[in-house]
């Protein structure tokens, strides 16, 4: 039973990353209309900013949250103001191939830059944990959780409680009608874009203090983030805290199940994501169709 | 050129001159250039290890061309490698090396890196009947189909992580019960296998086995599974990624084992800067490691190509196995030219299937299959930042500390 609950904690765990690579992940597409392919290389230059802060000035990874958020606002902001807006309205088709290109760009770059070895960043407390009975709570995954919930909440503070919010709601629902009122569709654009990219900044350094980062190791994340907003729905904030802690749960449970090694967990994580596009389109909490 | 009765004489001449190291040979006619293809990820997951693939391909180019070349009937071939990018992906790099063979012009292919890739390159080779010599693919499933014109200068994967089990056997209070976890790929796997079967004839017994998927996010779950069944030994078949992560996961859940042993990985710089303190006591089966005592009877002593390595790539670490083992398929080619005395395809594969030398890397020789199964592999441990050489006793630097501390004394 300890056991079990020890895998339920683990998947929220994994569960929170999955939220916070998925938030900005879901704002952009909801809002823009883009699948952001480029979206877990953002998150690895998050990744690298963090290792080389705690290698070069020894900073807390995570202190050093706030300046992956800021840089990867900025980046974010240019790349949507620079080189996506002018796209913004052709077909998905043609936002796909440019993401994925600029992928491919921002990877060769932080090949370049800090070359194909692997890095991690371990501070000294990596091992401490809290422990009730046999249950181990690692404080650092623990505070990924609790970093992933607060992005999450500054998020839905963002969108529902702020005027810059209601322009980038505005927007998405009829970019059009937005202009009409007076919102300046190009700034909020990036300005949508660029909050995407600073969360997948902060989402980065949460994974580079538990796993091992390389410049493409960003690519399963673009992967996972999709799925959990496929699962989780696209619209709500809400609904991707539901679809990554979901997804972390079943990826977890799915490879702890007796008698299934864990070479299943993806395979049942995506037979779910299929049953729930087929039963529940529009996903677990989703708003739009 | 001179082909006269005194050719096959002044050959063996040259050829021991040039074993000799000596800078003069008898030999001054420069003849075509002999053109070796390879397919290594320079991009893609597999590129750090694509890189220390083509770092050990042009130690002995520099090294070859410096001396002319390689050496046929008297005339020295200068020697050329053309390399493509296989991006990681196994299928694109037999496209390559078809490409590498006919527009090109390869004369002989250098493997690329990773099991995956050589299997499929290996079908290239053989279907175009030009020799392949490869050092990063140790999977048996390649050597298993019958093929005739791929060889392996590295110990096959089944010997892996039996040599840590051999020197464990040795230690006191002596460790009994494993833990093996394995990435679902086929030399993973095979590896995995090996241990599990090699286990009773020390004594030991499997009390966990998991397979996971290869780049996986998360290994605590599986940490957390491993950690229930209380193992003294726990072993990883995988990479250098989830070497790290794994040995992460154990600190952070408080799995505390007198062993830990990862198949790839921990003789990587990189697994040590990752870790810091965190990697000390970790134990890895290596191809070779730079403290190996060979006394190698042509090209460089283990010595002078740490060396050498140092200066060319301007590196305050010795070169790692993966390095090394890639170099020695050059040096495989090498002496098999040298002794076939001529670039006929039909004629190196012979001579590669017939040779046996003794090289900085160990003792390279095929069996019927064409992979080397007359090296043995070496233990290392990580001690205070730094590799030893620990087991077999007469190449070690350096003794097994044993067993690991609890990760909450360290």
């Amino acid at each position: 039973m300890s056991q079990f609950t020890q895998q339920v904690i683990l998947g929220l765990l994994l569960g929170g990353v999955y939220v916070a690579v998925a938030l900005g992940f879901s704002l952009v597409w909801g809002i823009l209309n883009i699948v952001n392919l480029a979206h877990g290389a953002l998150v690895m230059v998050g990744s690298y900013i963090t290792w080389d802060l705690f290698t070069r000035l020894h900073i807390d990874p995570f202190l050093s949250l706030p300046v992956d958020a800021t840089m990867l606002f900025v980046i974010g902001y240019a790349l949507q103001r620079g080189v996506i807006n002018r796209l913004i309205r052709a077909p998905l088709l043609f936002t796909f191939l440019l993401t994925f290109g600029i992928n491919l760009v921002i990877v060769s770059l932080l090949l370049l830059i800090f070359t194909a070895n692997v890095r991690s960043v371990t501070p000294s407390y990596s091992g401490s944990g809290l422990l009730l009975g046999s249950i181990v709570i690692p404080y650092i995954r623990l505070g990924g959780l609790v970093v992933a919930m607060a992005l999450a909440g500054i998020l839905w503070l963002i969108l529902n409680r702020t005027r810059t919010g209601a322009a980038i709601l505005a927007v998405g629902a009829d970019r059009d009608a937005a202009q009409l009122v007076g919102v300046d569709l190009r700034h909020t654009y990036a300005l949508t874009f660029a909050i995407g990219a600073a969360f997948a900044g902060v989402a980065g350094g949460i994974i580079s203090t538990f796993q091992s980062i390389t410049p493409t190791a960003g690519d399963p994340y673009t992967l996972q983030a999709f799925a959990v907003v496929i699962l989780g729905g696209l619209g709500r904030v809400s609904a991707t805290v539901a679809g990554g802690l979901a997804f972390g749960l079943i990826e977890v449970l799915g490879q702890s199940a007796p008698g299934l090694g864990s070479g299943y967990a993806n395979a049942i994580a995506f037979v779910v994501l299929v049953v729930v596009l087929v039963v529940r389109p529009r996903g677990l909490l989703g708003r739009l169709a | 050129m001179r082909r006269g009765r005194l050719g096959p004489v002044l050959a063996a001449l040259a050829v021991t001159l040039a074993a000799c190291g000596s800078s003069t040979g008898t030999t001054t006619t420069t003849g075509s250039t002999i053109v070796f293809g390879a397919a290594v990820s320079s991009t893609g997951a597999q590129s750090l290890e694509g890189k220390l693939t083509k770092q050990g391909y042009d130690l002995w180019l520099d090294w070859i061309n410096q001396r002319g070349g390689i050496v046929i009937n008297n005339v020295k071939h200068p020697v050329q490698i053309k390399y493509e990018d296989d991006q990681s992906n196994a299928n694109l790099s037999a496209t390559l090396v078809q490409k590498l063979i006919t527009d090109e012009k390869a004369n002989f292919i250098l493997g690329p890196y990773g099991s995956a890739a050589t299997a499929t390159d290996a079908i290239i080779a053989e279907k175009n009947g030009i020799p392949m010599v490869e050092a990063n693919g140790a999977a048996q499933a390649i050597f298993n189909k019958g093929y005739k014109y791929t060889f392996g200068v590295l110990s096959p994967a089944n010997k892996y992580l039996t040599g840590v089990l051999d020197m464990a056997a040795t230690l006191s209070p002596k460790p009994t019960t494993i833990a093996m976890l394995s990435a679902n790929d086929n030399f993973s796997l095979e590896v995995a296998k090996a241990v599990e079967d090699y286990a009773p004839s020390v004594g030991m017994r499997i009390v966990f086995s998991k397979p996971y998927p290869a780049a996986a996010p998360d290994v605590s779950s599986l940490i957390s599974q491993a950690k229930q069944a209380n193992p003294d030994i726990v072993m990883n078949s995988g990479h250098l990624a989830e070497a790290i992560a794994i040995n992460k996961a154990a600190k952070q859940l408080g799995l505390n084992a007198k062993i830990f042993a990862y198949s790839v990985g921990p003789s990587t710089p990189d697994f040590i800067s990752a870790l810091g303190a965190d990697a000390n006591y970790v134990i890895d089966g290596s191809q070779w490691t730079p403290q190996v005592k060979y006394t190698p009877s042509f090209y460089l002593s283990v010595a002078d190509y740490v060396k050498a390595y140092k200066q060319k790539y301007n590196s305050t670490d010795p070169p790692d196995y993966h390095v090394a083992e890639s170099t020695a398929a050059c040096l495989a080619f090498q002496k098999a030219i040298e002794n076939a005395a001529s670039l006929d395809a039909t004629k190196v594969r012979d001579a590669l299937a017939s040779l046996d030398v003794m090289t900085f890397f160990g003792q390279i020789k095929f069996d019927s299959r064409g992979i080397n199964t007359f090296k043995p592999m070496v233990v290392e441990q990580i001690q205070s930042g730094t590799h030893y050489t620990v087991f077999p006793a007469n190449v070690a630097n350096g003794s097994p500390k044993y067993p690991a501390p609890a990760w909450s004394s360290r």
